[in-house]
């Protein structure tokens, strides 16, 4: 597959974004489409640890879990549901694992969709287990080792092909933590693109020939690793200025894979995604405030101001008072996409993504940044310099700086302001030379992360 | 597009609680008076590694003891740094660049010397069988090593038997594990298991991304730590004599 830079917006102005539709919307699975017209809850749920001992153990957990969402779908009467099942390693690493369970899954969602007509789709999002114990190892057996799970669970059942890929960690796990952002940038931008590009390319020939849909990535590796660090408003970890400087830069990396033949729905994680939906119009996955049972985010309901797919991350499966886990953030998840649906379906969907934007809005720099206005913005400088991933991800972060720095009813403490200074005054001083940028940084990142190598990138 | 102000919807606490002092007028009062103690300190707390050596320099050349000047300017320069940090007066990556600065003066000081300085106490830290996440296992090792402890990390994806093994030979005051995953951290119960088994006890603190207190709460030498920041507060809890049920009492928050 060739590699195709946006260079333009797939929207002609922010406001013409919202939930529910997507400039490309994307056919799949059971009679699905996502970003139609409508909006989906895609449902993500982990295996209980002891599950994981044998195959057998294993797909018994998953058809539970399947059984136990597609009954919830259909007692509270939802009219459609995607179902993602992010691999353990062992159904990686062990590819006949990953296509026992798809299958086992499938079955069910297609029993379901026969006797009630329910709308839905599997996503497999195997790990990226492209690494040795000490090093990223991107290239080679270990690759090769992705690419068949990626044909396996293809071949039995899932429908959309997703990875959360891990390009660019171990400079940016050495960077994030010594307020380096041209380090970030390195990284996030070229590092990850780089990695996005050789992977998403070979990602969605598989996709191609099996027929199912190369859906997209996540920057959780980078992005939500600063996210996560930065915390909640009292942690003092890392300023959350920077925190969304990195998920800027993770805007046109995650990018990428859709410029190497990826079709959407992004991946849920990626809270990028409202950037790239902007720049690409394909249809996208978000989390926010249904994801507490996974993570805490300081803007649960803004993200959700544009979503196609309403996610949850992540949920041990387990018994609650409500039910099983899955079937009680199944069900959240779709009351919220019955509201939005009625609001598309009333002609409110600006004044509720309004509202959900609004609320978020002022909470942190990370959601103002975030906020649809903003991140059309952003995606704006993206494609100005569509064709060079250095240049485009510097103007991403130095976009940012430029909204934070000029930002209207934003408080920022003293810490999150001194951050955003350095970080302003270190963008402006980079080269314009993507050559010059990336052989400095070659040089001294060789020098500083013993555990960068090269070659994982081509270099 | 519609706007809303924030009054009665959302409140910045950070913004309303910050500390009107500054990270450097606060460290102001920390340094040590003695000015050519004071200036490796304040090299530390800028994470100015040339700085460092430099001031180290200067010190020797005006006849203090190299292996001495770890605990009398390196340190003390570094207890600046985290103190701070835990008055949530400065951030983390500021933590880690001082942690750098200090284990590069402390390499320098060795070399000068000839000898090596006594720690607090030594740690053995590893991300469990099968996790390749370790930023959280890097954080932890910094935060120790800048308290003045002997960090060991066998790294990431370790072995149980490597755990094991390096318990036996490196005779740590703890042991900590981090993991990311559910399906990973399962392992730190076999760690635990054969540690009862081989008739060792000691500490052993578990954190990290789906690690909860629940789960750490079932195996007997389990302590969980919610925060990075909790491993040198718990180091320096065991020197005081806390035992693992006193750790779990003063940890054991949820």
């Amino acid at each position: 597959m060739a590699i195709n830079r946006f260079t333009t917006m797939a929207y002609s102005e922010a406001d013409e974004m919202v939930f529910g539709r997507a400039k490309k919307p994307v056919k799949a699975g059971l009679d699905l489409e996502i970003g139609a017209g409508y909006t989906t809850a895609e449902v993500n749920y982990a295996p209980r640890p002891e599950a994981g001992e044998t195959k057998e153990k294993l797909v018994n957990e998953y058809q539970r879990i399947t059984k136990d969402i597609m009954a919830r779908m259909v007692q509270v009467g939802f009219p459609s549901v995607v179902l993602e099942t992010e691999h353990v390693q062992q159904m990686t690493n062990h590819p006949e694992w990953g296509a026992a369970v798809a299958h086992a899954q499938k079955t069910i969602m297609e029993e379901y969709h026969e006797e009630y007509g329910i709308k839905c789709a599997l996503r497999h999002t195997p790990g990226d287990v492209r690494e040795t114990k000490e090093f990223l190892a991107l290239r080679g057996d270990k690759m090769a080792v992705v690419m068949e799970s990626f044909e396996q669970v293809a071949e039995s059942g899932a429908d959309l092909l997703s990875i959360e890929s891990m390009g660019g960690k171990e400079v940016f796990d050495y960077a994030v933590l010594r307020n380096d952002v041209p380090g970030m940038l390195y990284a996030i931008g070229c590092l990850g693109t780089m990695d996005m590009d050789y992977l998403w390319q070979e990602i969605a020939k598989v996709a191609q020939q099996k027929g199912v849909t190369a859906a997209g990535d996540t920057d959780c590796a980078q992005a939500n690793t600063a996210m996560f660090i930065a915390g909640g408003l009292l942690d003092k970890n890392l300023a959350h200025t920077l925190a969304i400087i990195a998920r800027t830069l993770a805007a046109p990396r995650s990018l990428a894979a859709y410029e190497a033949g990826a079709i959407g729905p992004g991946k849920d994680c990626g809270y990028e995604n409202i950037i790239v939906k902007a720049i690409s119009g394909m249809p996208m996955s978000f989390e926010g405030k249904t994801s507490t049972c996974a993570h805490s985010d300081v803007m649960g309901n803004l993200i959700m101001q544009c979503c196609d797919l309403w996610s949850n991350e992540s949920v041990e499966y387990h018994g609650e008072f409500g039910g099983t886990t899955v079937q009680c953030w199944s069900e959240s998840l779709n009351y919220d996409c019955a509201l939005m649906n009625t609001a598309l379906k009333s002609g409110n969907e600006k004044i509720l993504r309004d509202l959900l934007m609004a609320s978020d809005r002022f909470r942190d720099p990370q959601s103002y940044i975030l906020a649809y206005d903003n991140a059309y913005k952003v995606g704006q400088a993206i494609v100005k310099d569509g064709n060079d991933i250095y240049l485009r991800a510097k103007n991403a972060a130095t976009e940012c700086c430029n909204i934070l720095n000029t930002s209207t009813g934003l408080e920022m403490t003293k810490f999150e302001l001194g951050a955003l200074a350095k970080a302003t005054a270190e963008l402006e001083a980079l080269t314009a030379e993507s050559e010059t940028f990336m052989s400095d940084c070659m040089a001294k990142y060789k020098a500083e992360v013993p555990v960068f190598k090269p070659e994982n990138y081509a270099l | 597009m519609l706007i809303v102000d924030k009054e009665g919807i959302l409140i910045r606490y950070n913004v309303k609680m910050e500390k009107s002092m500054t990270p450097e007028e606060a460290a102001a009062e920390l340094y040590p008076k003695d000015e050519l103690y004071r200036a490796i300190a304040e090299a530390i707390f800028e994470g100015e590694e040339d700085d460092v050596i430099e001031g180290l320099e200067a010190a020797i050349a005006a006849g203090k003891e190299p292996i001495a000047l770890i605990d009398d300017a390196l340190m003390v320069g570094m207890k600046v740094v985290t103190d701070l940090y835990d008055q949530g007066i400065i951030f983390l990556p500021n933590v880690m660049m001082s942690a750098d600065a200090m284990l590069e003066g402390i390499e320098f000081c060795k070399a000068e010397s000839g000898a090596s300085p006594e720690t607090k106490g030594k740690i053995v830290v590893h991300v469990a069988e099968g996790d390749v996440h370790d930023i959280g296992k890097s954080i932890v090792a910094a935060l120790l090593r800048a308290a003045g402890y002997e960090v060991v990390d066998l790294g990431r994806d370790c072995p149980v038997d490597e755990v094991i093994e390096a318990v036996k030979k490196e005779k740590p005051m703890m042991l900590t594990g981090t993991a990311l995953m559910t399906t990973t951290m399962y392992a730190f119960k076999e760690v635990n298991d054969r540690l009862v088994e081989g008739g060792l006890s000691l500490p052993f603190a578990c954190g990290g991304g789906a690690v909860n207190q629940d789960f750490v709460s079932t195996y007997s030498l389990g302590v969980y730590g919610e925060e990075a920041a909790d491993a040198p507060k718990m180091a320096d809890a065991i020197l005081k004599g806390a035992t693992i049920a006193d750790l779990r009492a003063k940890f054991h928050n949820h």
